[in-house]
């Protein structure tokens, strides 16, 4: 019989999925249920948010993110 | 679309089955169950068990059914499994036989269940219209929706009502006395039609009178009852028991029911309560909820749609009402006002604060379009569509990884093991990710599979 384990899957760029392996290694495995292939992998339920907490803040360390100018340019001042 | 894919509404489908029998004793709840939560192809094989005495073999059931729709009809069979609304023996498949006596109670009529509720026909003193109790509802139900964007409507809700959305996460208060704020949670049940609010609302509800001891089954019997009466009939108090006497007040407060005074002997539904199972409630829209929270004159059908949004990303709302102002707000920068127009923007970081919220960018393109200006109604397309594709981009750009719940398959013996359950995790629609070579699997929804295997371990049939 096979078996069924409950968990999240995560679909990523393998980039991404890059971060998330770090971050499970740096804690010891607390994250991940199993990974499946490049852009897939199933993680603890439990875990997800402070998994995407983490990749959050990691992110904006590496990443430049253009500031979003909310002033109207057609409207002086 | 056919019943059942209402959010709230289809947590019923994981009572357990105790439950169900209970439920299945009152007639009424029995034909709600069939109108709301069955597939179009259950409601056919319910119809085709109802008067056969004996039990039918599953191969003549299956004979009905075109072969190219197996996916319709593992639907339709799993459905009827987790509501136990079938029975499977060696000899074949017949209804439970309370849900079989009830349904037919319900539909032949018969019995004294006084499950349809009992008309109330001596006259009221006071004459009570179908327009009268429509305004009621609707000045109910808006001013539960005022409440939670914080406008300060001349009718609070009751402390019950607040009570509750507190308890179901759509406001929260910081500290003890404090004033209630909305929630993530809150501003996507905002953007939700009408019937899925209060369906949300009821389901909170019942978990919460769960922990009042209040009967479960009784609470469930009275919602679905209510989805049986009739408009604008005045029905008696007598025959309900104790835990829906105490609910009507409730019910009173969400304008579910319209009763004069609290000592009255006679209650009257509402259009909510009417529209409960029917399909057809679901045809209120988020906009027609908005309107009614809004107080937009029904009478001035043209005048519904408010906003202009230019491909240039600015926004103008032809409105002064606050709730509407309120709900905008949550995706468009305002930057002006006037006394009957706002205008200002949407751009990626008021897109993305939305989302962070809990909002979806279908939500917001939807709101948008079913609020198109008459002016930009008569464009093929009603938004700009660079705005619309930029939306979705802005959406997809916060979603670095994309979560799906649900359950990993491993550890199949045979490859053809394997195959044969992604075969058919495959037609029931949960297959989410398989790899041959790893011989696993991700689902959706495992219940399915797992009693698909244990059927398939006993019999060694299909």
């Amino acid at each position: 019989m096979p078996r069924a384990v409950k968990g999240v899957l995560v679909e990523c760029d393998p980039s991404i999925k890059a971060i998330i392996l770090k971050i499970d290694e740096d804690h010891h495995h607390a994250f991940i249920v199993e990974d499946l292939d490049e852009d897939h992998l199933v993680v603890k339920e439990a875990k997800l948010a402070e998994l995407k907490e983490r990749l959050e803040k990691i992110l904006e360390k590496t990443q430049m993110m253009e500031k979003d100018d909310d002033s109207d340019p057609d409207q002086p001042g | 679309m056919s019943g059942g894919n209402i959010r709230g509404f289809s947590y019923l489908e994981n009572l357990p089955p105790i439950t169900f029998r209970r439920l299945y004793q009152q007639p009424a709840t029995s034909l709600a169950i069939f109108r709301r939560m069955l597939p179009n192809l259950a409601k056919v094989i319910v119809t085709t068990l109802l008067y056969n005495d004996k039990p039918i073999p599953l191969a003549d059931l299956e004979a009905l059914i075109r072969p190219e729709s197996h996916r319709q009809r593992e639907d339709a069979f799993s459905k009827l499994r987790r509501l136990h609304i079938i029975a499977e023996a060696a000899d074949g498949i017949s209804l439970d036989p309370v849900f079989k006596k009830n349904f037919r109670l319900a539909l032949t009529g018969g019995g004294s269940h006084h499950s349809f509720g009992v008309p109330c026909n001596t006259p009221d003193k006071k004459n009570v219209t179908v327009a009268f109790l429509d305004e009621y509802a609707q000045k109910k139900f808006e001013s539960i929706l005022h409440f939670m964007v914080g406008t300060h409507n001349d009718t609070k809700p009751g402390d019950g009502v607040i009570e509750l959305l507190c308890i179901g996460k759509l406001m929260e208060r910081q500290g003890k006395g404090t004033q209630a704020t909305i929630t993530k949670n809150g501003f996507s049940f905002l953007l939700q039609e009408g019937n899925s609010q209060i369906w949300a609302l009821l389901i909170q509800y019942l978990d919460y009178a769960e922990d009042l001891k209040m009967e479960k089954t009784d609470v469930l019997h009275f919602f679905l009852m209510l989805g049986s009466l009739e408009l604008g009939q005045a029905y008696a108090i007598k025959t309900l028991t104790l835990t829906q006497r105490t609910m009507l007040t409730d019910m009173r407060d969400y304008g579910i029911v319209y009763q004069r005074k609290a000592s009255s002997d006679r209650f009257y539904p509402t259009r909510l309560a009417t529209t409960l199972t029917s399909e057809s409630g679901g045809l209120r829209s988020a906009s027609q909820t908005m309107d009614v929270a809004t107080g937009a004159d029904k009478a001035d059908d043209e005048g519904k749609g408010f906003v202009i949004v230019e491909t240039n990303y600015r926004v103008y709302a032809y409105t002064n009402s606050p709730l509407q102002i309120a709900v905008l707000n949550l995706f468009v920068r305002l930057t002006t006002r006037f006394p009957n127009l706002v205008s200002g923007r949407i751009s990626r970081h008021s897109i993305q604060e939305a989302i962070k919220m809990g909002i979806t960018a279908d939500q917001i393109i939807s709101y948008l379009t079913v609020h198109a200006h008459p002016q930009m109604r008569k464009n093929l397309v009603i938004l700009p569509p660079t705005v619309v594709d930029q939306i979705r981009l802005w959406q997809i750009e916060g979603e670095r990884m994309k979560a799906t719940q649900g359950f990993l398959f491993k550890d199949f013996t045979t490859a053809q093991d394997f195959e044969d359950v992604a075969r058919y995790a495959g037609e029931l629609g949960v297959l989410k990710w398989k790899s041959v070579q790893k011989r696993c699997m991700f689902v959706t929804r495992h219940e399915q599979i797992a009693e698909w295997l244990k059927r398939r371990a006993a019999g060694g049939k299909r």
